[in-house]
């Protein structure tokens, strides 16, 4: 039932893909079918997959989901399901995350991360606990680490630069 | 116009990048036609549709499709091959696309050669098979589950230690199969056939005294002997001696490798205790947390560490804001703090060099067997003791010298390594003084070295059981009471704990000469400290607030790790050199014989061209050229490091003017564009574009500083 494709363009292995089938089935047992040989166009919404318990306490589910979905909305289909949790897996390549991450993280899509993006960001991450002079000086000296161009905003360049050099000696 | 042999080009924080001089809206300028034009937008756009267009065009087999918006050098035809092998997986798209791949791929693998495709094939495959076999290796490693748990209750500081308790235990382990390989391997075959039997004089204690029964074990030194096997290049010494230097050797290398890596991302971080804040905030968030708790927890700890972002921020201010007189208090303060440290490391000297001289001159007399049992043990109870509370005292004297965070942990770091150390190597000092002309010294050293390893692990469980767990009680059954406020919750203190294991990998290197089961019995502590700290953490601790910085102490450790290596080998050296005027020498160098004797020896049946050529390398004519050859190397790579920094801030700076000048032209352009339009639409309205700039029609880059 699982074609091997799948295999091939996700991080995991048979059984895996199956649990994750039936994951995603139990989110909503009657819109999903068992068979899938006839690719049904089957779409959860954003409510659903945002309640998984892998989710539910990430400050950024929503962004995720949209980023995944087709749509832009969050309303997720298979394949974009599989997608999203092969990305997020343990396997992936970390310059495959440092891109998905960064397409997560541009709230207003325009291929930067400007400084209203960075307050999105604090703000979802620290669920409005820092004060306003705060959240300006952290952004301030996010801009100042990692712009490397001076325009004020990250591109795709920044961001991977920045995440390159991150610390990895506490792993 | 200035010279231009004279321009410096500094870091320009044009207010370009921030205002806009010609409309009030700064976004206007990315939202312009020509901006989508650029070049460099372009390929940025198209980045994740390059495999897919590649793949395509090579499918098509009509050559090379001069699409407009591909025609950059970089995306032709070099790295075609590699991205058609690169895993799908890998390939930045959503599953639809990566099937449309797949199936082209398969099309061309029609398409081609059989040798191609069965190259293409095997590669795809050694890719999966190694990818398997690293994660089935990652899933051998013990307590993996054990360290996730700790990880998402109290973060990645206290996984950090376990961590790196595991990577002490399989140091021991190696220790200990390098040991039975060469020490226990040929004296089991070759050895002197002297069976241990039970003594009329031996005891229980001895296991802990190390005397009796244990001092004629294979636990120390003075067991091993010259045997049977006696081959002039292949005897029992030597062996024992290649051994234990390759232990240390082993040893140094692998500590001096992760020293090296963590200092270099500490430098590569710029600042010496750098803040990345950027690092903090986008990977910040762990994405396996799945409750609400460990949510709340993650939440905090990111929170607490913005916060000490801009505690140190303003603290760096507040202190360019000192005046002098507070400046010379703060100082004259300083200096009575250090001096108090001093004091108080004299007093702890003093005491251990009381202890040990106790317990040498008490040995003597005939005591009941407890009495004897503490005099014994009085001068590893003194050193454990004075580790357990001086540091803590260090700690409560740098929160008043008014340093920051990380200076004050760092500070009381540095104060507690050096009270370790410098205790352990006047311990040493003293017994080495005190038994000058006793039998079997080597033993001596092994017993005392066996006492404190011993020691630091009862204490450690006395700690857990006798210390952190009624504290723990207390706070349970009563929290309102004064001892309960007085105490406090409790917190898992990890410079503290770092700095015992470090202690107690210090005294294994130092001992395993004259006690070569030390790792075995390293191995086996350190395995039930693991699971006494765990008992500790997960049941007794509260996660703490205040995160430490990670790099640089990590560093810090490693480097402790370093030191307590070079203190072993100092020991050993020492050891060697002072010739053993004693008659009664125990040990495989019986009757007279040394290391030295034993190599001369061994040098002395090579053929003559191997020896000429090892005194030639002992001598002083080939360390002359060694060294200046090492400095040689060295500087070259200092100053090629130098040079590469000098071309990285040009690039810097290279990278901000051209994209200034091109923030710049855009915005002519649009306003130009958009003054056309305005004209046309409303011919009689002229509209003043007041321009403040005088210099605006000169691009930044050529406005030379």
């Amino acid at each position: 039932m699982i074609s091997l494709y799948l295999q091939d363009c996700t991080y995991f292995t048979r059984k895996e893909i199956l649990r994750l089938f039936y994951r995603y089935r139990d989110l909503a047992p009657q819109l999903v079918p068992l068979d899938y040989t006839n690719h049904p166009d089957v779409k959860l919404p954003y409510e659903l997959i945002g309640s998984m318990p892998e989710l539910k306490d990430n400050p950024f589910r929503q962004r995720i989901a949209e980023v995944f979905s087709e749509d832009g909305e969050g309303n997720m289909t298979l394949d974009d399901f599989l997608d999203m949790f092969s990305v997020l897996s343990e396997m992936a390549p970390r310059d495959l995350k440092a891109y998905y991450a960064f397409k997560i993280y541009d709230f207003n899509n325009d291929d930067f991360i400007c400084k209203s993006d960075l307050e999105k960001t604090l703000n979802k991450l620290t669920r409005n606990e820092l004060t306003e002079d705060e959240v300006r000086m952290v952004c301030e000296k996010v801009i100042d680490e990692a712009d490397l161009d001076n325009d004020g905003r990250l591109s795709l360049e920044d961001f991977q630069h920045m995440i390159v050099r991150a610390p990895e000696f506490l792993r | 116009m200035e010279e231009l042999d004279t321009v410096n080009l500094v870091r320009v924080m044009s207010d370009d990048s921030i205002h806009s001089s010609l409309s009030s809206d700064s976004c206007e300028y990315y939202q312009t036609e020509i901006f989508d034009q650029l070049p460099s937008v372009q390929a940025c756009r198209l980045e994740q549709n390059r495999q897919s267009l590649l793949e395509a065009s090579e499918a098509n087999q009509d050559g090379p499709e001069p699409r407009e918006n591909i025609s950059h050098g970089h995306l032709s035809r070099g790295p075609k091959d590699k991205a058609s092998t690169r895993p799908l997986r890998n390939l930045v798209m959503c599953i639809q696309g990566k099937r449309n791949a797949r199936d082209r791929r398969k099309m061309q693998i029609s398409n081609i050669g059989f040798w191609d495709s069965w190259r293409r094939s095997q590669s795809i495959y050694m890719k999966r098979v190694m990818a398997q076999m690293g994660g089935a290796l990652k899933g051998l490693l013990p307590w993996q589950q054990t360290l996730r748990t700790i990880n998402g209750r109290f973060g990645v500081g206290v996984k950090a230690y376990f961590v790196f308790l595991r990577y002490l235990v399989f140091l021991n382990l190696l220790h200990c199969a390098l040991i039975s390989g060469f020490i226990l391997g040929p004296t089991a075959f070759y050895g002197s056939s002297a069976h241990l039997k039970f003594g009329a004089n031996d005891s229980v204690l001895d296991f802990f005294l190390g005397t009796g029964y244990l001092d004629r074990s294979p636990v120390f030194f003075g067991f091993y002997t010259r045997g049977s096997l006696n081959l002039p290049c292949l005897n029992t010494p030597l062996l024992y001696l290649a051994g234990i230097f390759t232990i240390l050797f082993l040893s140094l290398i692998m500590v001096v490798r992760r020293t090296v890596v963590g200092y270099k991302h500490t430098w590569i971080l710029g600042k010496q205790y750098s803040v990345n804040v950027s690092y903090k905030i986008f990977c910040g968030w762990d994405f396996s947390i799945q409750d609400r708790a460990s949510a709340t927890l993650k939440r905090s700890f990111i929170r607490n560490d913005l916060k000490l972002f801009l505690e140190e921020q303003s603290f760096s201010l507040r202190e360019a804001q000192r005046t002098l007189p507070q400046k010379v208090r703060l100082y004259l303060l300083r200096f009575i703090f250090n001096l108090i440290v001093l004091s108080l490391l004299g007093g702890a000297f003093y005491l251990i060099y009381f202890a040990t001289k106790t317990s040498q001159n008490m040995s003597a007399s005939e005591h009941h067997w407890m009495v004897s049992l503490v005099l014994q043990y009085l001068p590893p109870i003194t050193i454990t003791f004075v580790n357990l509370f001086l540091p803590h005292m260090f700690r409560k004297i740098s929160s008043f010298e008014d340093y920051s965070f990380t200076t004050q942990v760092n500070a009381t770091l540095l104060r507690s390594i050096f009270l370790k150390l410098a205790s352990l190597g006047i311990y040493l000092f003293f017994v080495f003084d005190q038994t000058k002309n006793q039998p079997c010294r080597e033993n001596i050293f092994g017993r005392e070295m066996y006492k404190l390893s011993n020691f630091n692990f009862l204490a450690t469980l006395c700690n857990a059981f006798l210390f952190s767990y009624p504290r723990k009680l207390l706070q349970e059954k009563y929290p309102s009471s004064l001892l309960a406020h007085l105490s406090g919750k409790q917190h898992f203190l990890i410079p503290f704990n770092v700095l015992d294991l470090v202690y107690s990998q210090t005294v294994s290197w130092v001992g395993v000469y004259y006690c070569p089961l030390l790792p075995l019995i390293g191995t086996v502590t350190l395995m039930a400290t693991f699971y006494i700290k765990k008992f500790t953490v997960l049941r007794c601790c509260v996660a703490e607030q205040r995160m430490l910085r990670g790099s640089s102490s990590s560093v810090l450790f490693h480097f402790m790790l370093l030191l307590g290596l070079i203190m072993a080998a100092v020991t050993l050296g020492v050891n060697f050199w002072i010739p053993n005027t004693n008659t009664f020498s125990c040990g495989p160098f019986g009757n007279g014989g040394s290391l030295f004797n034993v190599t001369g020896e061994c040098v002395a049946r090579l053929p003559s061209s191997a020896q000429t050529t090892l005194r030639y390398l002992s001598s002083e004519a080939f360390a002359l050229p060694l060294i200046l050859t090492e400095v040689i190397i060295l500087t070259s790579y200092v100053s090629r490091g130098r040079a590469n920094q000098k071309a990285i801030e040009r690039l810097k700076d290279m990278l901000v003017l051209s994209s200034s000048d091109k923030r710049f032209l855009v915005k002519q352009h649009a306003t130009m564009l958009r003054r056309q339009k305005n004209t046309g639409r409303v011919r009689g309205a002229a509209i003043k574009e007041d321009n403040p700039r005088n210099n605006s029609t000169v691009p930044p880059s050529t406005r030379t500083n």
